[in-house]
């Protein structure tokens, strides 16, 4: 009984994938089928990381070779996005138990609270699992199958909270992801239609293909935009996010939206290239500006702090793509500031939304006005809170700092500025609605009535402050991510002529 | 959202926002259309590798070769989809079994037991047809989840009294087997769902038959629309 080296490619997806049907199996185990899960799924990846600084790896699922199978492929953005899932999944499940215990430890409506948790186990595990596989596949149709099990676990986990709202929203949100996943059917049909194939180096080597392969790629990609809530279809996304329970919030914020990103992102600078016209690149750039005004000025608004930090993800997301036009003329590297992005970002919002988690399930209520003085109370929440904050305004040393420093250095530099007041206007905006929020949490009024702290949990509040730490602390150690991003450019590079 | 609001005139207000939509769509359509017509076929796709490879699948029937053999892995994955299926429709809601069997006809009954045995019959043939013909997992685990649909239809009184552990253990009976044999087809120093050559027949047939049995108690779950009684509570 020998087990190949390179097997460990599946481990992030076969290890949840186990957990998860254990978790639905059977209550007793289920935390610890998941932490475990989670430890292995960590594991397995750093292994990886440290064996692929070398260059990418391929994996041939059931041995058939890549036109009639299904190849797995690892390289530097897929790696990445891997490690961060792994580290904010890991936040993310010990929260859960804190979250879960708490609820279940004040004797109010017990019963829904036990659902909730009975359910939450496998759903996350199986949605784990989903987000792995998506982002180690190296073929168009299995991505399909990918992101189908993202969305319906993740509209499920939407919808677990029970309340009326949340489950309005959460309908919404399944229908509107379902919509998308069929967009990029219909696309994906197009492209085997033309091309004949599903593999994405063979795909990327058969270049060209005229109207049809325009229409395959629009079709893909607004479905995929819709997924992932680009400014003006992000209308799904504050409902959703806000109302679903506070681990649920994370990892739909954190990671979900990131699935789908993923896929666009590999659709337009890995595969097809040379089908992306600059219009497209610059309506979608346009989008992405108007994602940051909007989704900050929206934020701003706001009265209910989920209903802010979901919004500010709207906001986050424009970054991402307005980093589209700016990249793409810029083939040395750019993309990899898009890279950065999203791992910063996942971090940081998870650790919000974990924080806002919080402060809910002591106070009862969310309305940011009645926050002042909760560093009293909950010194931990409030200092993560704060951290994450730095991250979104993209103060340095934090992730975002870098990210966003690259986007407004390349702008300048390609003398197209308009690009790069966008960029700083909305890092203004978002300090208006981090301060917001951080002045009332840290300020204690004189007058204010001596409020009764709840006990504290400590997994309540470290996760949050652990992964806020590490998004802030990214900056510092950029120059490792941009490196192992390096080992998947040369990948890039190598399989334009036909796969290395 | 842009709702009319019904019940002042009994008419629908006009609404231009919905006239717009409609002209999009329109226009999405003739594109469409279009671009069908206009496409470039890329020849056969990949029947002719399929073909080629027919014989080391170790069934006889080119669709269950690319389910379970060429493409298993994304069976695989879509075996999880069904199954999260469930696990949603269990996170909302508890089944309702109305206490009102006595007024179900004496003839629907004895039609039911006469049908559901034969059946399951039908389905497990089915399945053992897909590896030659059409057929194979999806189609027999339909027909079980029909003939789930009729019992409960019947309302037969020992259906809300099914213990949900029991339920649980065969809803996963598909996917533990198919990810089972996934990850010991990784021993012995082959990949992922690489079955040993010359064994890739009869691995395929247990596949297939674990997964319609899932697949059926999945859509009579589904159309029971809960989880049954005894499983976790609600307030």
């Amino acid at each position: 009984m020998m087990l190949e080296a390179s097997s460990l490619i599946v481990c992030p997806v076969i290890v949840p994938l186990t957990a998860g049907l254990l978790c639905f199996l059977s209550r007793r185990t289920a935390f610890f089928a998941s932490l475990s899960a989670c430890l292995a799924n960590l594991v397995g990846v750093c292994l990886l990381l440290g064996r692929s600084l070398s260059g990418p790896a391929s994996y041939h699922v059931g041995g058939w070779q890549a036109p009639l199978g299904i190849t797995l492929r690892i390289d530097g953005p897929s790696l990445l996005m891997l490690l961060m899932t792994a580290v904010t999944g890991l936040g993310i499940t010990l929260y859960a138990r804190g979250y879960f215990s708490f609820r279940i430890f004040f004797p109010k409506r017990i019963a829904r609270h036990e659902r909730q948790e009975r359910f939450f186990w496998p759903l996350w595990m199986l949605l784990l699992a989903a987000l792995n596989a998506l982002f180690l596949s190296a073929d168009i149709f299995n991505w399909y199958v990918t992101l189908e099990m993202v969305s319906v676990s993740a509209a499920a986990l939407a919808a677990l909270s029970g309340k009326p709202a949340s489950q309005i929203a959460a309908f919404r949100y399944l229908l509107v992801s379902l919509l998308g996943s069929l967009s990029y059917l219909l696309g994906v049909v197009f492209v085997y239609k033309v091309h004949g194939v599903l593999d994405l180096n063979m795909l990327r080597a058969c270049a060209g293909g005229g109207e049809g392969m325009h229409l395959a790629l629009a079709l893909m990609s607004v479905g995929l935009m819709l997924k992932t809530a680009l400014f003006p279809m992000h209308f799904w996304l504050p409902p959703a996010h806000a109302n679903a329970l506070a681990p649920v919030s994370a990892i739909l914020s954190g990671l979900v939206v990131k699935g789908s990103f993923y896929i666009l992102f590999r659709l337009w600078f890995d595969v097809f290239p040379t089908c992306v016209s600059p219009a497209a690149l610059n309506l979608v750039g346009i989008l992405g500006a108007g994602a940051i005004l909007w989704g900050s000025v929206q934020a701003i608004r706001q009265q209910r702090l989920k209903l802010l930090v979901a919004y500010s993800t709207v906001s986050q997301l424009g970054y991402l793509f307005i980093a589209f036009p700016l990249a793409y003329l810029q083939n040395d590297g750019l993309w990899s500031a898009v890279i950065f992005m999203a791992l910063a970002h996942s971090c940081a919002k998870s650790a919000m939304f974990m924080a806002s988690g919080t402060i809910f399930l002591h106070f009862g209520h969310d309305r940011i006005n009645d926050l002042a003085g909760t560093r009293k109370c909950l010194p931990v929440t409030a200092f993560a809170y704060a951290i994450a904050g730095v991250n979104l305004m993209g103060l340095p040393p934090s992730g975002g700092f870098i990210a966003k420093w690259l986007l407004l250095s390349s702008s300048l530099a390609s003398s197209r500025w308009w690009w790069g007041i966008v960029v700083m206007v909305g890092s203004l905006l978002s300090s208006v609605y981090v301060f917001r929020v951080v002045s009332r949490l840290f300020v204690v009024p004189e007058d204010l009535p001596v409020r009764q702290c709840l006990p504290r949990s400590p997994l309540l509040e470290w996760p949050a402050l652990v992964l806020a730490l590490i998004a802030l602390l990214l900056g510092l150690v950029a120059p490792y991510p941009l490196a192992v991003l390096d080992a998947g450019r040369i990948s890039l590079m190598l399989s334009g002529g036909g796969g290395p | 959202m842009m709702m009319s609001k019904p019940g002042i005139s009994g008419r629908r207000r006009f609404d231009p926002f919905l006239l717009l939509i409609f002209l999009l769509v329109l226009l999405l359509t003739l594109i469409l259309a279009r671009a069908v017509c206009t496409l470039p076929m890329g020849g056969e796709g990949l029947a002719g590798e399929v073909a080629r490879f027919q014989q080391q699948s170790g069934v006889e029937s080119p669709v269950t070769a690319v389910l379970l053999n060429f493409r298993g892995y994304d069976t695989l994955l879509e075996v999880m989809v069904l199954l999260l299926a469930v696990i949603g429709v269990w996170s909302l809601a508890t089944a309702s079994f109305v206490k009102n069997s006595f007024a179900t006809s004496p003839v629907q009954i004895s039609v039911v037991r006469l049908l559901a045995p034969l059946m399951c019959l039908v389905a497990a043939y089915l399945v053992r047809q897909g590896t030659h013909l059409a057929g194979g997992a999806f189609q027999g685990g339909a027909v079980l989840g029909a003939a789930g649909v009729l019992l409960l239809v019947t309302e037969l009184p020992w259906l809300s009294v099914v213990p949900s552990l029991l339920l649980r253990i065969g809803l996963l009976l598909g996917p533990l087997c198919f990810l089972a044999v996934a990850i010991l087809c990784m021993f012995s120093g082959r990949q992922l769902l690489q079955y040993p050559s010359g064994e890739a027949g009869w691995i395929v047939l247990l596949i297939e038959s674990a997964c319609a049995v899932s697949i059926g108690l999945t859509l009579a779950s589904l159309f029971a629309g809960g989880r049954p009684g005894g499983d976790v509570s609600d307030d």
